[in-house]
């Protein structure tokens, strides 16, 4: 097994693992499909776990990866779950495993932050950039929600009592902006 | 797109608000949905960027929240030197408009007078012993040659003041009564309104007693 340049894994032996079961569980993927569909819902997992100004969550989504590989490989997967809670529980584990490691060397380190900085790369940071300029152009109704909900952190109840609003017109509200800031990044 | 059961938890999972047992639930769910992956993913752009850049892109927000802020604790303040909760502080309010709504827009229009003040008859002390006055302490038909009032006992020195406007005339005795001098009675006018009173002195010299300043007029139809 070898990590390509553009970063994806591929098996030496695609046609060891056990097929059978994962087709039982979706039809269309091979292993290499696998890989594309399930590379940035682990990051995803391995960076809200361990923070993903970490810089080793790329080593340790990979290992994920190659883990997952492997165990298909050595038909692993018998499909008595589905395929994502297979890749859930061996991402989980790798991520307890780095957590204990780390733990070793840094007893008191501090808590990860759960949330990416959009400095990370170039490309991060023009979406944020970007994101920030359509946030900015949102009616005040809606910023007014998203500052009390998300940047003041305040309970959903905390901003409908501060709004004067249902609980339910703030998650409306929330959803709301979020479809308009989709449609503002589409045109 | 069909909403899944678990797009509740999305916000609550990305703001560390999940239990474990949650947390886990969910994860394990958007590993196997890839709908609400892709709104996680959506909202955790929305969320990154609004934590990392928040400062700038909410300066309205934060002044407003500032100034509602201070507002407040100006009133907090205010009211913490008080008993008074804020909505006594309503009610105080409303009852002093009402009463002045009374005083200058009923009282002028019911054409109420404010009572005129009338002088007590008997005697009213200033300070020490009372002094009652006997004579004048009314109308008079005539003008009053001799002017009478009570007895405090021996020893005491009585000073006598008639009044138009001001002072008209005053005089010193040790008796309790005194005769106006003619000069004096030439002054006094029938239908002009007057009043008198009288102030005992120590032999010392201190104010021991004085009267109430009482009004006499000398009736016209003499």
């Amino acid at each position: 097994m070898r990590l390509q340049t553009n970063g994806s894994l591929v098996s030496p032996h695609p046609n060891l693992y056990n097929e059978k079961a994962v087709r039982k569980q979706d039809p269309t993927l091979n292993i290499d499909e696998i890989v594309a569909k399930y590379r940035p819902i682990i990051s995803f997992k391995v960076k809200k776990s361990i923070g993903a100004h970490t810089p080793e969550w790329e080593d340790v989504a990979n290992e994920v990866l190659l883990n997952v590989i492997e165990k298909l490989e050595k038909s692993e997967f018998r499909g008595e779950s589905s395929i994502g809670t297979f890749i859930y529980t061996i991402t989980s584990r790798r991520i307890i495993d780095y957590i204990r490691r780390k733990s070793k060397v840094l007893k008191h380190a501090p808590e990860p932050n759960p949330f990416s900085t959009p400095q990370q790369d170039v490309e991060e940071e023009e979406r944020a950039e970007h994101m920030a300029s359509l946030l900015e152009q949102l009616k005040p109704k809606y910023k007014e929600v998203l500052y009390l909900y998300y940047y003041k952190d305040l309970s959903r109840d905390e901003v409908s009592q501060h709004l004067n609003i249902s609980p339910r017109r703030v998650s409306e509200r929330v959803n709301y902006a979020q479809k308009l800031l989709r449609k503002m990044v589409i045109k | 797109m069909k909403k899944c059961n678990f797009e509740k938890h999305i916000d609550n999972y990305l703001l560390n608000r999940l239990s474990e047992e949650k947390k886990e639930m969910f994860e394990n769910h958007y590993f196997n949905c890839s709908n609400c992956f892709k709104k996680l993913e959506d909202r955790n752009a929305l969320i990154s960027v609004i934590k990392s850049r928040g400062n700038e892109i909410f300066m309205d927000q934060k002044r407003e929240s500032q100034e509602a802020q201070t507002r407040s604790s100006i009133f907090e303040r205010l009211f913490s030197f008080s008993f008074f909760t804020p909505k006594q502080w309503t009610m105080a309010t409303i009852s002093a408009c009402a009463l002045l709504i009374v005083v200058f827009g009923i009282a002028p229009v019911l054409n109420l007078k404010s009572p005129i003040p009338q002088f007590v008859m008997d005697s009213q002390s200033v300070r020490g012993d009372s002094l009652a006055l006997i004579f004048p302490v009314n109308n008079t038909q005539t003008i009053p040659s001799e002017f009478r009032w009570d007895n405090l006992g021996e020893g005491v020195e009585y000073k006598i003041y008639i009044y138009k406007d001001n002072l008209l005339w005053s005089a010193p005795t040790t008796q309790t009564s005194i005769s106006l001098p003619e000069n004096i009675k030439d002054l006094l006018k029938t239908g002009e309104n007057y009043s008198w009173e009288v102030k005992a002195f120590s032999q010392e010299g201190s104010l021991i007693a004085a009267s109430s300043k009482v009004p006499f007029q000398i009736d016209s139809h003499q």
